[in-house]
């Protein structure tokens, strides 16, 4: 879960960092065992990056949406592996990526999905690359209105994220260095999440929706439907979606999912 | 032991311009490395994605992987043809279209009151074995010994000695345990050569073991197909044509399944044509998956015979019954036994719910039912034999040289040999898995493992019975065949007994040696199985949600033998076609043709949060005319009406017709805005 | 480095990147625990430590050095062994270890878990078989 610098890697659940290594797609001569290094635990609005998916789902304090988004999130024995730093760190599911075609991620000058199978990828911001950002956990914590604090600064969690481009190729805003070791929310009024997937569960979300209701509106978060977790300001935001052909459905998804997020959190 | 590891084309159709293998043969730990010209199993043009090129042995399977990737490989990438309509119209088939016509199938269309066309398709599935192909090889002398996951330890000792040229007995074939197979591992497959033979160069036991990832491209498939089927009829219901165009789009091999089987066999109609073609493309070939062909035939027939009975305004059920075949609707020939009448009516209360499940929908989730029945084969063969060994103890020992593929076979043989013998399950014991300790038997596939089986235990478990009562009834003065065995115990008619140790006893080292053999199947009969299942769903129409609250599965086997394995062998059944209806499907790159599902988070296996409720029922009839046992397999037909009966279900709780697999969430959207579109336009007439 | 498995402390030396499940299986003979797509998909691998269920196939074992690993070995005696078998939980037993294993810290946590919580619980084993009905039976009835 993040990077260290000098080839070395910060590695706690391992979840996906492992995986990662071992396919190549990632490069470390050295991981460094983060789990007695950042903080782990709830204390109130403050959920520190080491604290597991399991932890987080069992954990009455905690908003509906993320508990939901963690209960849903993955297998039970990745939930009590994961991390919620690592979490909001995890790479695409896009299968090109994953099995290293030279896509735009990896550096290449073409996306494959657009032109290839893509029913599981995104529908917004999908020109450059196509891939969805499976975290349900990033988009519970968008519509949370939640910060990130890391070992050098603090800021918006959507701050973290950034769409990939030409020059940077990244997906994340995280120094060689930096550590995420905080996530702090809002506690909101009323918050739910909605997945919908291809098996009842242990899946990544076709279109996680995330609706959080505080006193000046609701807020939603929706995971599987940009290559960076996706922030609506409101369901009309839907009609800016530009869907490949095999995605079409997931708009309508969205659609249905958002106005029962909204509903079901009062808004 | 070495471990293997094999380089493999990453490309679906490519030619290997130049092979460097210096550094691999350099590598740490390398002891055998093998190349196109070395053995069979490797080539230097790859027609499908996963083609071996080169294989290495090596210390551990790191240092195997490792070397594996220091082969310098360089491709000259080739055009892949992937569009099975293209194979078709440019003739690369697999074998000759198969052809099939009864009556006159125009004549038919002509008589109908009522003809239904339409278009089905299903997609390419994997087995996915939890355990991947693997294999231990180790030469001793002359000879080879194969520690392997298979279905079939016989096919195994064929192939590897027909590659090595060996006399077959010089090929050991072990299989104590496997884990999964569901058709994929019916034969030796090239993996097995190539472990044989560098475990020939290196002098010590190779093992090699699919990876996950090289499971779901070469590990076998269930093939894709396109099947364009009509059906007509007259008003009251009966079919008067059936017809079908089928494209399977089988691989760069493999063999053409009967996906038009179940539309020639399933319901009487005088007049039927069909047409297969097996699409040879650069992809990787299909193996056998668990009722191959009829799964996808069923599909589509049964999907369309609903469709039929709308347009008639008929009850599905009512039709299926209206078109019961009496005979086998092939040759005319008499079934050895057919229970399917009566699984109709064990259906019934069940189909009934119906009104009571449609009653429960509401503006978001719509409930309805549905219902598909099954034919298969199922019915077994010589030849097959087994020996019993009863000891001085009284305790028996089956011994045959079949596997158990996880169904239960161990068990089952036993309580055949337990009931024969009348003595205790427990004080018979089973040895199965070993080509050289113990006589032929047959494969574990086509649901023949118990047809074939367990008729030859119990005739060697009836051999030793006999054996045991000519010594009683010499020693107890008794005349011929007026003993018998029963709980344990020597029994004569006049309500003497003896302990069945009384006579087992006097053999001290001795041992009674019973042999059995299959015979063959009834002359001039169709053996087959036959089932229903009813399916109730419920569908949430704004997300294409699909729940499947209840499966009720009834099946005509003939006799079951053990209601505990034959249960667990319909849930599974009916489980694995779960994952075949809505969320397994091997996709692939359309321009490249390499799979892009190859791990278990891609293909998606159904978990237990999947499972709906099951309830099986058996009709448990012995079929009188099937050997002495009178028992038929269950292993593949569960899994075969169960996605029709889930998409007739589906249709009639939303009006949506689903016509390809899997019925994922944009699928079932489509066909719902399809249905919401034909609603708007057809109301005004309704 | 140390390795503390059904209650025992082995001393091993391990490379880096190596897993539990290899570490386990190949170091330390306990092949109980089983690989079956080796990246953390599909449940086969699953071993308790600190009594929750974890992935062995993507634990490098140097992480749990300081951890308690329970295995398929380590639960012998456990009534859902005989629980899985009197309900008929396997067919080819493939994923059987790892099926108990996660029932084990469910039973542990949860002594009578509804069908809706050992559905939750056990998503991340998958059994190609399909003995679900069989293992949700074995887990509800595990006392009797």
């Amino acid at each position: 879960m993040g990077a260290l610098g000098n080839g070395t890697r910060g590695l706690a659940g391992g979840t996906d960092l492992v995986p990662l290594l071992r396919d190549g797609l990632v490069a470390a001569d050295r991981l460094v065992d983060l789990r007695r290094v950042i903080p782990s635990g709830i204390d109130g609005t403050a959920i520190g990056a080491g604290t597991t998916l399991a932890e987080l789902e069992a954990d009455p304090q905690i908003p509906d949406a993320l508990r939901e988004a963690c209960r849903l999130a993955a297998s039970p024995q990745l939930r009590n592996m994961g991390t919620i730093g690592g979490n909001l760190l995890q790479a695409t599911r896009c299968w090109y990526w994953r099995l290293n075609y030279p896509c735009r991620l990896h550096g290449g000058d073409v996306c494959h999905a657009r032109e290839g199978q893509h029913r599981e990828h995104a529908i917004f911001a999908n020109d450059y690359c196509a891939s969805a950002h499976p975290s349900d956990v990033a988009a519970a914590l968008l519509a949370l209105d939640a910060t990130v604090e890391t070992t050098r600064a603090a800021g918006p969690l959507a701050g973290l994220y950034r769409l990939p481009d030409d020059h940077d190729r990244n997906l994340v805003d995280l120094g060689a260095d930096e550590l995420i070791t905080r996530i702090h929310y809002e506690r909101p009024e009323q918050s739910v999440y909605l997945k919908a997937m291809d098996r009842k569960r242990w899946a990544f979300a076709l279109v996680g929706v995330a609706a959080a209701r505080y006193d000046d509106g609701v807020r939603l978060g929706l995971a599987g439907v940009a290559p960076i977790p996706w922030r609506l300001a409101s369901l009309d935001d839907l009609e800016q979606a530009t869907p490949l052909p095999g995605t079409a459905y997931k708009l309508e998804l969205a659609r249905a999912l958002g106005r029962r997020a909204i509903a079901a959190v009062g808004g | 032991m070495l471990h293997a590891a094999v380089v493999r084309s990453p490309h679906a159709h490519a030619r290997v311009r130049a092979l460097d293998l210096s550094r691999a043969r350099e590598a740490p730990g390398v002891r055998a490395v093998l190349a196109p010209g070395d053995c069979d199993a490797l080539d230097e043009t790859a027609e499908f994605e996963g083609r071996a090129v080169v294989a290495v042995a090596a210390e551990t399977f790191g240092q195997a992987r490792a070397a594996a990737e220091l082969v310098e490989v360089e491709w000259e990438e080739l055009e892949p043809l992937l569009d099975p309509e293209e194979a078709v119209r440019r003739g690369s088939l697999v074998g000759e279209p198969r052809r099939y016509e009864r009556g006159g199938y125009e004549r038919g269309l002509a008589e109908a009151d009522a003809v239904v066309e339409a278009e089905y398709r299903t997609q390419t599935l994997n087995h996915n074995p939890l355990e991947t192909h693997q294999c231990v090889c180790e030469w001793r002398g002359d000879g080879l010994d194969v520690y392997i996951s298979t279905q079939y330890i016989w096919g195994v000792r064929d192939d590897v000695a027909a590659a090595f040229g060996l006399p077959p007995d010089k090929v050991r074939v072990i299989c104590e345990y496997m884990g999964g197979g569901f058709g994929a591992k019916n034969g030796a497959g090239g993996y097995v050569t190539l472990a044989a033979e560098l475990a020939r160069r290196s002098g010590r036991p190779v093992r090699l073991a699919l990876t996950r990832r090289e499971e779901n491209v070469g590990g076998g498939n269930r093939n894709a197909t396109i099947q364009r089927v009509t059906a007509a009829a007259k008003a009251d219901g009966t079919l008067t044509a059936l017809g079908g165009e089928f494209i399977c789009s089988l691989g760069w091999g493999g063999w053409l399944a009967s996906t038009a089987g179940p539309m020639q066999l399933l319901h009487a109609c005088e007049n039927v044509r069909t047409v297969e073609y097996g699409a040879k493309l650069n992809l990787p070939a299909m193996a056998a998956f668990r009722a191959p062909g009829f799964v996808e035939g069923t599909w589509a027939l049964e999907c369309l015979l609903d469709k039929l009975a709308a347009e008639l305004g008929l009850d599905p059920l009512e039709l299926r019954r209206r078109n019961y075949a009496n005979v086998d609707t092939m040759d005319g020939r008499p079934y050895s036994a057919k229970e399917l009448l009566e699984c109709y009516r064990r259906a019934e209360p069940h189909w009934e719910r119906r009104h009571e499940v449609r009653a429960r929908s509401d503006a978001t989730w719509k409930r309805g039912v549905g219902l598909a029945s099954q034919i298969w084969y199922g019915g077994g063969g010589p030849p097959s034999y087994a020996w019993v060994r009863v000891g001085s103890d009284g305790r028996a020992n089956v011994v045959t040289a079949m596997q158990d593929i996880g169904t239960g076979t161990r068990t089952a043989m036993a309580q055949i040999a337990a009931e024969e013998l009348g003595i205790r399950l427990e004080r018979v014991q089973v040895q199965v898995g070993d080509s050289s300790r113990g006589p032929f038997a047959s494969i574990s596939g086509g649901s023949s493992t118990l047809p074939s089986m367990g008729p030859a235990v119990r005739a060697a478990a009836a051999d030793a019975a006999r054996q045991i009562l000519e010594i009683a009834e010499q020693r107890f003065e008794r005349e011929d065949g007026t003993l018998s065995l029963r709980g344990g115990e020597i029994v004569s008619p006049d309500g003497t007994t003896w302990p069945l140790e009384e006579i087992t006893g006097l053999l001290e080292d001795g041992q009674i040696l019973g042999k059995g053999a299959r015979g063959p199947n009834p002359a001039g009969m169709r053996v087959l199985t036959f089932g229903v299942q009813v399916a109730e769903v419920a569908v949430d129409v704004e997300t294409g949600e699909v729940v499947v609250e209840r499966i009720y599965a009834v099946h005509d086997v003939g006799r079951v033998i053990n209601p505990l394995g034959a249960r667990s062998q319909i849930e599974g059944g009916i489980i694995q076609a779960m994952g075949h209806t809505f969320s397994e499907a091997r996709l692939d790159d359309p321009h490249r043709g390499t799979v892009l599902t190859k791990t278990l988070d891609a293909y998606k296996l159904p978990t237990i949060a999947d499972v709906p409720e099951i309830v099986c029922e058996l009709i448990d009839k012995p079929d009188a005319q099937l050997t002495n046992l009178g028992s038929k397999g269950l292993g593949e037909p569960p899994i075969i009406p169960t996605a029709a009966a889930i998409a007739n279900a589906i249709r009639d709780a939303t009006g949506a017709d689903v016509t390809s697999l899997p019925i994922t969430r944009e699928e079932i959207l489509a066909a719902l805005r399809e249905a919401r579109e034909r609603e708007r336009v057809g109301a005004p007439s309704a | 480095m140390r390795l503390t498995v059904n209650g025992e402390q082995h001393e091993l030396e391990a490379p880096f990147g190596r897993s539990l499940a290899e570490a386990l299986r190949d170091d330390l003979g306990l092949t109980g625990t089983k690989v079956s797509c080796g990246e953390g998909h599909c449940g086969a691998c699953t071993v308790l430590v600190d009594g929750a269920p974890h992935l062995s196939c993507i634990t490098l074992v140097h992480t749990v050095d300081d951890r308690a690993v329970t295995t398929i070995e380590g639960l012998r005696d456990h009534p859902l062994v005989d629980a899985f078998v009197r309900c008929d939980a396997l067919q080819c037993g493939f994923c059987t270890p790892g099926q108990i294993v996660s029932a084990s810290a469910l039973v542990e946590a949860n002594p009578s878990p509804s069908s809706d919580e050992i559905r939750h619980a056990m998503a991340g084993n998958l059994c190609r078989c399909g003995t679900y009905p069989r293992i949700e039976e074995a887990i509800r009835t595990w006392r009797d």
